[in-house]
């Protein structure tokens, strides 16, 4: 039956295509849509993945986000409220309530003092709990924003706002925006990867790292520090390191011979993707292996291979940097502390703090820090007015506290303040879309410039807001 | 600039240059530049609009002196776009867009050529072009090859010879029916001298119930299909039926028009059918938020948002979403435009309504058909019982007490939101509880109350229409309190006592179903039963609603009568506690066990046992008899019969018949509310901001609706699918012909607007469009057209001139080839492998995931993912449970929407975790094993031809000699390994198979691993 003419000898455009693909990045997108094709034409490759020149000249090259899903009070951590603690007991006056929306809360509700005392910390002088005793010695490294807000007051949505700029469902996450911007400069890891730990998962699931309507390409990827780190990285039973290999070969010189048949480039792309998925397969465990890591590294943590916890996660992100990988999304998701305010927060910070910490200092030793922007906060902050019985706080988007290290942040500084009962922002608001235009600043983009055209529009990050906070800049 | 890139817009150039020998076309080469570059500042939204300059509108153009027609040199525009000046230049520097010296050549062109304007090409609506002369006429198959080769003549290229028959048959078969053929069609195919073969086997294929499941995916990434709600509970829910419906009328060949109609408006067709108010599914797809807290009103409107952009972008090929906030930028659709769709859209409850399958419609049928014979049997055999109901209900009548409805004006914030109904009762919205103490109270004026009544209310959002909001729509009540004090002194409060209950409803005692049990299910010993359960001050034991799959969602009562009446001679607040603590353990999952709309009364009468009666009895009591239709007069009967001792027997024999009556399936649909809700345009998008009121349209630019004076849901659907409209036939034919050619004739086929590319080919789109409407809206017929065309089934070889002239295969001189779709991809080995269960429909599937994806912190809650048996998990890949939060990540890396937006065109992405998956999946594993298997078992001659046979299998042809010797040395090395024992065939074959001789088992661990080779190869995974 095979009587008709298969062969068409010498491919060359599809053989050159094979040499350029061959071995960069971490694969393809099959047929790039017209809007693609022309749009942003000039900052495309072939590759969506092969590194690339940000508009200017960038003060972060990676990222370490410490999302703290749920909504940390900022009243037990970062924002010292002398006020709220007298009027304890008291209710909130009437006119700030005013059109005030609360999830759970009569927003008439008693105000509820802060229930760990503050001290000043550093030559910097900010002000931390005594909860925060690790974060209090690297303090001058860090910049605490007070005058966070957003717009969302439930965590799903607020997640969203946080990770994506958007409340909706089908945006892409700002590790997608910036993989797309840049590129992933390891050959054997993915660009963007997340970490989940806490008591639950995130509330936007894993909306939080989608691509939305980029390429999917720009996906986060999941590890995990127990079991294979990326999902079905393990050969399966039998199969040795050396059948794959020969698998491998087998499949690829069968690839190669349709490659020149038909000359579609695509096939090109996927042997180049078995080649990093086979080396993915050394190169992640090797990277997820904490065993490898001094004791002291360890213990400054407060890390144990083979444990599933956020200390081993900080510790992880640093090594994936380390590695190339541009952006690394922690989620820690246990701060939705509608009651039991007291002892969720210092378990919290037990579980926590600590690695924080270290990740900024061992950053630091590193020689990483300069180029590696770290993220602290979550989706929203706390109300000044209790929930329940006397430990217990509302969602609240008016006003919350988040920090910032590294990459080109004015380091002991503490940006903007909230009013004396901590409800609203004071001096210097910083809204989620500020935060994500300073980010990418922070990564060399204009945050107006790096867009994506689809259902024709230019979309980006801070949709058609966001301002570049620019006293938090070194 | 990447060489492909170099390439791409090569042939745009070479396009556009062709285009510019002749004359300037307004919306292909002038639209595009004024809605990309200019529209957002002077464009149809006066909100941003700079300088008072709008160039969307000739008119207004022309006397802003902006265009002056004939006269470049005089014309504003022309002196901004090509000053130096950047505070004058145009567009400015800093919007970051640009003008390329030849696009300012166009205009300036244009203008000399007296710049006339034209609607937007999308907006006039489709005529039937006349087929382009070809001189390659006698070899066309059919009209669609007339306008593609006119193209291919214009820029110098021409088909492709015809792909090889094997090519074809797999094209064919992948492409209509999703699964590869079978080598007993392959050489069928091969061997037919029939010059019919190919329409036979398009036919078959078109007819194949299989077609009804590859296009119904196809459709459900449109109207963004998923099991489960989204947002952080993300539960699931039970939308399966309308997934089946999709499948059953693509294979029906529904039109077009009436398989949109039904989706929009199938509840308010006459005598609308189970299965019309099942495809309204389509409006629900919608996520629902029910995180604690979360305002349900907020969360309707993100509803309604997103069924107007699914509609938008899957039926009218247009992005509606910027209207939201303002008017648009680009597209003439203001922001009021917006909202008369979405006020026509704006009238019905989130319903979540009850629906049988065939056999339980059966089996009801049967139950309701044995209880009425059971009914004229009490009546033949009791010739006098009219008589005696009407004593009955004389006497009732005579001791009818007065009920007051007492509305509570207290309630609890907390995640769970009441809403206060009109009629005084309470609806529970948002976030459903497991379990839930309920406080809500009010003030009342002094008087005396000697009983208290709970009524139990169905409302079309619970589920299966309520009362109760558990997933079968019960409740369990466990204690039910009443405390009273003076308002005076409201801290003074007392309990009452409650030493009698009645109800309608007392099912006996017994353990609760398993979705309510605690973790440790064995050693829950809570029970729920009749109504005595609610006073007895025992937490293990609650009232239910839930008498029995058939009345349980029903409504019900339960009158409380005190020790001692309440009586307060000042005001004095009265407070219902409802404690429901029947529930399970795991609030993010559906264990809710909780009442959904109830409402409280009080009476001072003097209660005698006969008196509680269900409201719809009382009803009835109140009206003269002789009014009263037979419908009602039968409800009356029933109801005397259930409680007459005289019928003991037969009531007996009646409630034993509703025990056997069918537990049904539920199904999120619409249901029209009485009164319709008032629409206002929202600013800024912002539901607490609403403007001014508007009614159900049509935008001004689009055709107008059906002239009615007051537009429904119905109107809506049917001016969607209306002839006249300019988009929507437009839109879907070019969906399918993206879905075969990999690209659309326009390539984004969410937006035919203004800010689309130009199309490939406009009147192709236009005479598919044209000829779908005139063949009945019928998309087979569409469907046949295409893979009949010499355009379809050229071959996709790519020559190294193609690549460089047309590397996207715009023009298409050439097929299509790339990855099938992520089901597909699942369902081609499981196909090869022999394993594939082709059951069609029912409820979705769980195969083997890993199981830590379901537990926190994966997934937010902990999720259920109850594995399926086995020939379940082999099902097709459209009918695996699809968790918004957490997609099954073996389809998710091949791009699998995830259905939080309707979603018209997949990414195509080509990535190392793809071939992780492939490689190592456990279910792709068992395929190979299988494969193996079956290769041994159905081809015993040689290597050779076993690995023939596997080829046919997988990719449907024959290898050729290199192959065979490629994968020929990976046995033999793999041979030798398992021969010298570094590789174990007992490790290979794991326990999936039952081998027991050792040569066997030796050989089907290398074949495996053949196998395995076979399914990860490129061509495998594609379409060519």
């Amino acid at each position: 039956m095979n009587n008709h003419p298969r062969i068409l000898p010498h491919n060359h455009v599809a053989r050159r295509w094979f040499l350029q693909q061959c071995g960069i990045g971490l694969g393809g997108v099959a047929m790039a849509s017209m809007s693609q094709e022309t749009a942003k034409a000039a900052s495309l490759s072939d590759d969506p993945l092969a590194p690339k020149q940000p508009h200017f000249p960038a003060r972060a090259k990676n990222v370490i986000l410490l999302f703290m899903g749920g909504g940390p009070s900022q009243f037990e951590l970062f924002d010292y409220k002398p006020t709220l603690e007298k009027l304890d007991g008291t209710l909130p006056p009437a006119d700030l309530l005013k059109g005030y929306r609360a999830a759970f809360i009569n927003p008439n509700s008693k105000l509820l003092g802060p229930k760990y005392p503050f001290a000043k910390h550093g030559e910097s002088g900010a002000e931390l709990s005594d909860q925060l005793p690790h974060l209090a010695k690297v303090v001058d490294d860090l910049c605490i924003i007070r005058s966070m807000k957003t717009d969302a007051f439930n965590h799903a949505p607020g997640q969203l706002l946080m990770s994506t700029g958007s409340q909706q469902f089908g945006r892409p996450s700002m590790g997608s925006w910036v993989t797309y911007g840049l590129g992933n400069e390891s050959r054997n890891l993915p660009s963007y990867i997340v970490f989940n730990s806490g008591n639950k998962g995130p509330s936007a699931g894993s909306s939080n790292w989608s691509s939305g309507f980029l390429p999917t390409v720009h996906s986060g990827v999941e590890f995990r520090t127990s079991g294979d780190p990326v999902l079905y990285l393990s050969n399966p039973e039998g199969i040795d390191r050396q059948v794959q290999r020969s698998t491998l070969d087998a499949v690829n010189a069968i690839n190669r011979r349709q490659l020149d048949l038909v000359g579609d480039p695509e096939i090109a792309t996927r042997i180049s993707s078995y080649e990093m998925a086979f080396r993915m397969q050394t190169s992640a465990p090797e990277a997820m292996d904490l065993n490898n890591e001094p004791a002291h590294v360890l213990e400054q943590y407060g890390a144990e291979p083979g444990k599933a916890s956020f200390a081993n996660n900080c510790l992880l992100a640093r090594r994936l940097v380390q590695r190339g990988v541009r952006f690394v999304q922690l989620f820690h998701e246990s701060w939705d502390q509608h009651g039991g305010l007291k002892n969720g927060i210092a378990n919290n910070c037990k579980a926590t703090d600590q690695a924080c910490a270290a990740l900024i200092a061992d950053l630091k030793q590193q020689g990483m820090l300069d180029e590696t922007l770290v993220i602290w906060g979550g989706e929203f902050g706390r109300t000044p007015m209790v929930q329940g019985g006397n430990d217990g706080r509302d969602h609240h988007p008016n006003s919350f506290s988040m920090w910032l290290a590294g990459g080109g942040i004015k380091p002991g500084i503490t940006h903007g303040s909230t009013d004396e009962l901590g409800f609203n922002v004071g001096e210097k608001p910083v809204h989620v879309h500020d935060l994500h235009a300073t980010i990418l600043h922070l990564l060399g983009f204009n945050h107006k410039q790096l867009t994506f055209r689809f259902q024709g529009r230019d979309y980006r990050l801070t949709d058609v807001h966001g301002e570049i906070v620019k006293e938090i800049l070194a | 600039m990447s060489f492909r890139l170099l390439l791409a817009f090569g042939i745009l150039i070479s396009l556009k240059s062709s285009i510019q020998a002749k004359d300037i076309d307004f919306n292909r080469d002038i639209r595009p530049l004024l809605s990309d570059k200019c529209y957002f500042c002077h464009g149809p939204d006066e909100e941003t609009r700079e300088a008072d300059l709008r160039l969307d509108q000739r008119g207004a153009a022309i006397e802003y002196g902006a265009i002056v027609p004939g006269k470049p040199s005089e014309s504003l525009i022309l002196e901004r776009i090509t000053s130096s000046d950047p505070d004058l230049k145009m567009p400015p520097p800093s919007s970051g867009k640009s003008l390329s010296e030849a696009e300012i050549e166009t205009f300036r062109k244009w203008i000399e050529n007296d710049a006339p304007y034209s609607e937007h090409w999308s907006f006039v609506p489709p005529q039937r072009p006349e087929l382009p002369a070809s001189p390659l006429k006698a070899e066309l198959q059919n009209p669609i090859d007339h306008f593609i080769a006119a193209k291919l003549d214009e820029n110098q290229l021409a088909f492709s010879p015809p792909a090889d028959k094997e090519t074809l048959l797999r094209r064919l078969s992948l492409d209509l029916i999703g699964l590869p053929p079978s080598p007993e069609e392959i050489a069928e195919f091969l061997s037919a001298t029939d010059e019919n073969a190919q329409d036979q086997v398009i036919e078959r294929l078109l007819n194949s119930p299989h077609f009804g499941e590859h296009w119904g995916r196809w459709w459900l990434d449109a109207a963004r299909y998923a099991d489960s709600d989204g947002y952080e509970k993300d539960k699931q829910r039970e939308v399966w039926f309308y997934r089946d419906w999709v499948i059953n009328s693509l294979n029906e060949n529904k039109p077009y028009n009436e398989f949109i109609i039904e989706q929009i408006a199938g509840d308010l067709l006459p005598q609308a059918s189970q299965d019309e108010i099942v495809a309204t599914g389509f409006l629900r797809n919608s996520m629902v938020n029910e995180e604690g807290g979360a305002d349900p009103e907020q969360f309707r409107v993100e509803g309604m948002f997103d069924r107007m952009d699914a509609i938008g972008k899957a039926i009218l090929g247009l992005t509606t979403q910027c209207a939201q906030c303002h008017t648009h930028k680009f597209d003439p659709i203001t922001q009021t435009d917006y909202y008369r769709m979405y006020a026509a859209l704006n009238d019905f409850h989130e319903a979540i309504t009850t629906v049988y399958t065939p056999e339980q419609q059966e089996q009801r049928k049967s139950v309701l058909d044995q209880i009425s014979q059971i009914k004229a049997r009490i009546k033949q055999q009791h010739p006098d019982w009219k008589q005696q109901l009407e004593n009955w209900a004389d006497q009732t009548r005579e001791h009818l007490v007065t009920w007051k409805t007492v509305t509570p004006t207290e309630v609890p914030y907390e995640g769970q939101k009441f809403r206060i109904l009109e009629d005084g009762s309470v609806l529970s919205e948002s976030y459903a509880p497991t379990k839930s103490n309920v406080e809500l109270s009010q003030t009342l004026p002094a008087q005396e109350i000697r009983a208290v009544r709970l009524d139990l209310l169905t409302h079309p959002q619970l589920p299966h229409n309520g009362p109760g909001r558990s997933l079968y729509g019960t409740g369990a009540l466990t204690e039910f309190e009443v405390h009273v004090a003076p308002a005076s002194d409201p801290g003074k409060k007392t309990k009452v006592k409650f030493t009698r209950a009645f109800s309608n409803v007392n099912a006996t005692r017994s353990a609760l179903p398993a979705a309510f049990r605690e973790k440790n299910a064995d050693k829950d010993d809570r029970v729920t039963g009749p109504i005595e359960y609610a006073i007895d001050d025992d937490k293990k034991t609650a009232w239910t609603s839930d008498l029995d799959p058939g009345r349980r969602n029903e409504n019900a009562y339960a009158v409380f009568m005190p020790e001692t009446p309440i009586n307060f001679d000042e005001d004095f607040v009265l407070t219902w506690k409802l404690a429901q603590l029947h529930g399970g353990w795991n609030s993010d999952d559906n264990q809710s066990y909780i009442f959904g709309r109830y409402r409280f009364s009080v009476t001072n009468g003097d209660l005698t046992e006969t008196d509680p009666v269900p409201l719809a009895i009382r009803k009835l009591l109140s009206q003269p008899e002789d009014q009263l239709s037979d419908e009602q007069q039968e409800t009356l009967f029933s109801y005397w019969r259930s409680i007459n001792p005289e019928y003991s027997a037969e009531n007996a024999e009646i409630e034993a018949l509703w025990k056997s009556h069918p537990a049904p399936v539920s199904q999120l649909a619409v249901k029209t509310m009485k009164s319709h809700r008032k629409t206002h345009l929202m600013q800024r998008g912002d539901f607490l901001n609403p403007g001014n009121e508007v009614q159900p349209g049509a935008p001004d630019f689009l055709n107008p609706f059906q002239d009615t004076p007051a537009p429904d849901r119905l109107d809506f659907a049917r001016w969607l699918v209306s002839k006249d409209s300019p988009t929507t036939a437009r839109t879907i034919v070019n969906r399918i012909w993206q879905a075969y050619f990999g690209r659309g004739i326009v390539s984004t086929p969410e937006d035919l607007g203004s800010q689309s590319p130009p199309p490939s080919h406009p009147e192709l789109l236009d005479w598919l469009a044209v000829e779908l409407m005139e063949h009945n809206w019928e998309l087979k017929h569409i469907h046949k057209l295409i893979v009949t065309s010499k355009t379809y089934q050229q071959s996709s070889i790519i020559s190294p001139e193609l690549l460089e002239k047309d590397p996207f295969n715009i023009l298409l001189a050439r097929g299509a080839r790339f990855r099938v779709r992520s089901e597909v991809v699942r369902d081609i080995a499981l196909t090869a492998s022999g394993l594939l269960n082709r059951q069609i429909g029912g409820p979705s599937v769980y195969p083997p995931a890993p199981k830590f994806l379901f537990q926190p912190p994966a997934s937010y809650g902990p999720k259920q993912w109850p594995l399926s048996s086995q020939t379940q998990q082999y099902r097709r890949s459209l009918y695996i449970h699809q968790y918004r939060s957490v997609p099954y990540p073996p389809l998710q890396v091949f791009d699998s929407p995830k259905g939080d937006a309707s979603c018209v065109r997949r990414t195509r992405s080509n990535t190392p975790l793809q071939a992780l998956v492939m490689l190592n999946e456990p279910q792709f594993v068992d395929f190979a094993k299988a494969f193996a298997k079956r290769i041994l078992t159905e081809c015993d001659i040689d290597d050779a031809e076993r690995i023939q046979y596997a080829f046919q299998l997988a990719v449907s042809r024959e290898a050729d000699e290199e192959e065979v010797e490629i994968l020929e040395s990976l046995l033999k090395d793999i041979r030798q390994r398992i021969e010298s024992g570094e590789l174990s065939s007992q490790e290979i074959n794991g326990n999936s198979t039952e081998v027991d001789q050792h040569s066997e088992a030796k050989e089907l661990a290398a074949w495996s691993i053949l196998a395995r080779a076979i399914l990860n190869l490129d061509e495998t995974i594609t379409r060519q």
